[in-house]
């Protein structure tokens, strides 16, 4: 006997009104708006056919204040499996049409239930956050639902790479869960992200802020640090994240997708020969020098808006994944600071949890002198990047570009740091401290005894400036591995990344170390 | 010869790329051709000088003609004369902080309106140096 008509029927309207979710209506608005419904979201980010949905039928069973009988087709979010450039990936997208996509208890439920797959699977979980926050009529079951959440945000960390979206509200509590994940991406409209919004913060302390200075996508991302791309709309948003996961594994026992080129290209690269400027005091911008070193110049820039003056992201050399991190002296001198600490420490725990070889590019003329620093705790924050850089067990290779002065040479990445190869270029300055500050320490007496002292200062300072500020000292001592011309860098670090990633190193065990934080 | 669409600070282009190399290696199934890329778009292949000019910074803030110094340190120069006209991104000033000098832009076009410190004078974090009307 075949399976009843009825049946197959009955089952044909349940999925069409799920999939209808807050009603075709308010579906079609949002396209009008240029928005793209949870739906629509999902299909962007997979190939088609591949997403494979679970829950679609999940409703809540909440009885108080008038939810009895009201449906929320999948409680408000879609989850589920897909494939992301031939890979399978884990996601969840709240639906703004069901309930503002309120987060209850069911709803709560599904997000756990594909997150604890995505553990078990050793896949990546994208979030797709839009939603008005805790459904209140719920109370402490939504309340619960989000710990439950945070909960195995933290479990998922380090296990598999976690990025979230937000492309809608993600107020309060909400903005936690992607806060623990390992990249947010902001859409520029539609979406904002606070703990305490305007009226709120006008309420309890009287200040006045808008939306614009504290939620926005660009005061995420500029500002604060919170969010690490900003895309101009839904579509892009899911272009980045599937940039983002083109260079990353699928979990944290796997290598990331490296595609070696056949053979090594060792021929030299002369452009790159123009791009530091002879007088020592003018910047450059360092994207130029990386735009030289990745694959077809394709450099995903991780955190761009946030410290200027250091430069995180990801690329290929001749095939292989690699995570850059560069000073760019075109931003605060390329000093190092409390934000550019952070932003860079960050991001090297995340490659070397992911098995991401790490290259730092080094113009560090020392760290952010001021009292606001000072008082800020530059201390604690700079101790970050040694810490970050030290811990890390994944194929360290720095290269000295100019200046790598005191404190702040050891925290780019020095070889005490555990870098497996110190390059450095002829226009390398590796000194405890630049110069003129140095002859003012080794040499007072002479300086003061002399008949014109600011002569004797000047000449000291040439002199100094000739025999330290320059490669060469380091390299006598065994400091740096080879003094190279810039045109032979890429050439270099193609093979020298290559070389290194059979590095496997144990550190005595521990439950885990005690990051400044 | 692959035409993309490239946005770069919210401003969208139209960029014809030729590829020179592509890179073989693992089958992965390549991502459609009408992607536009959010990253740096492919460099010419001619000798790059680094082109400073060319590189503006984001907006300190919005609509704000207020130049502000990004650090402290002592101002080297000024670019413009009250009253000469600007493009948003060009090289407004110039301050001087470790040895290093740093390059102010124009965060948006317009008139300079007037200029707040001297060439010698010492600027701080946040301090303006011109505005913009």
């Amino acid at each position: 006997m075949p399976i009843s008509k009825a049946l197959l029927t009955i089952l044909e309207q349940k999925r069409r009104a799920a999939y209808a979710a807050g009603g075709e209506e308010k579906l079609a608005e949002r396209r009008k708006k240029g928005l793209l419904t949870a739906r629509d979201r999902l299909a962007a980010l997979f190939e088609e056919n591949t997403f494979m949905e679970s829950g679609l039928h999940a409703q809540h069973d909440c009885h108080n204040f008038g939810m009895e009988g009201k449906s929320m087709p999948g409680d408000g979010v879609i989850t589920g499996v897909g494939y992301v450039d031939g890979r399978p990936v884990a996601a969840f997208s709240q639906d703004f049409t069901v309930g503002g996509g309120a987060l209850g208890r069911i709803h709560a439920k599904k997000m756990c239930d594909i997150m604890d797959y995505a553990q078990k699977a050793g896949i990546p979980l994208i979030g797709i956050n839009d939603s008005g926050g805790a459904r209140i009529q719920e109370g402490d079951d939504s309340l619960s639902g989000y710990g439950q959440v945070f909960f195995r945000n933290v479990e998922l960390s380090g296990l598999v790479p976690q990025i979230s979206i937000i492309a809608g509200p993600c107020a309060g509590g909400a903005a936690y869960s992607p806060a623990l994940t390992d990249f947010l991406i902001m859409t520029r409209k539609n979406a904002n992200m606070f703990i305490c919004g305007p009226e709120v913060i006008k309420a309890a302390t009287g200040q006045t802020a808008t939306m614009e200075e504290i939620g926005s996508a660009s005061a995420n991302a500029s500002v604060s640090g919170n969010v690490h791309f900003i895309a101009e709309d839904d579509t892009q948003a899911l272009q980045i994240a599937r940039k983002l996961l083109s260079f990353l594994p699928p979990n944290n026992v796997v290598d990331p997708p490296h595609r070696p080129t056949p053979a090594v290209d060792m021929s030299p690269d002369p452009a790159i020969n123009e791009l530091i400027p002879s007088d020592p005091k003018a910047p450059f911008d360092v994207h130029d020098v990386i735009a030289r070193l990745v694959d077809g110049s394709d450099f995903l820039e991780v955190h761009r808006d946030f410290a200027r003056n250091i430069v995180v992201g990801f690329g290929r050399v001749q095939g292989i994944v690699a995570g850059f991190v560069a000073n760019n002296p075109a931003q605060k001198a390329g000093t190092l600071d409390i934000d550019s600490s952070d932003k860079a420490a960050r991001f090297i725990r995340f490659c070397n949890v992911f098995n991401i070889p790490i290259v730092t590019l080094v113009d560090v003329p020392g760290f952010l002198p001021g009292v606001a620093q000072e008082r800020g705790g530059i201390i604690r924050h700079g101790a970050k990047m040694l810490f970050a850089y030290a811990a890390s067990t994944v194929p360290k290779l720095t290269f000295i570009l100019r200046k790598a002065y005191g404190g702040a040479y050891l925290a780019m990445c020095s070889r005490d740091m555990g870098a497996d190869a110190v390059y450095a270029w002829p226009t390398a300055e590796i000194a405890v401290m630049g110069a003129e500050g140095a002859v003012k320490i080794l040499f007072k007496r002479e300086i003061s005894s002399a008949s014109d002292p600011k002569a004797k200062e000047k000449e000291l300072a040439a002199e100094y400036r000739e025999k330290f500020a320059s490669p060469y000292e380091a390299a006598s001592k065994g400091m740096i591995t080879d003094v190279i011309e810039p045109a032979q860098t890429r050439a270099i670090l193609s093979m020298v990344l290559r070389n290194t990633l059979s590095k496997r190193e144990t550190r005595p065990p521990k439950k885990h170390g005690n990051i400044p934080l | 010869m692959k035409r993309l669409k490239v946005t770069v600070d919210g401003k969208a282009y139209d960029v014809s790329v030729e590829v020179i190399d592509e890179i073989s290696g693992a089958a992965l199934s390549a991502p459609p051709a009408s992607l536009p890329l959010t990253s740096v778009p492919a460099v010419a292949p001619a000798p790059i000088v680094a082109s400073i000019a060319a590189i503006a910074p984001k907006p300190q803030a919005s609509g704000s003609g207020d130049v502000i110094s990004p650090l402290a340190g002592k101002l080297v120069s000024v670019e413009v004369k009250v009253g000469q006209e600007v493009q948003e991104g060009a090289q407004v000033a110039t301050v001087e902080a470790m040895k290093m000098n740093t390059y102010i832009y124009a965060p948006k076009a317009g008139k300079i309106a007037s200029v707040q410190v001297n060439p010698g004078d010492a600027v701080d974090e946040g301090s303006v140096i011109l505005r913009i009307a």
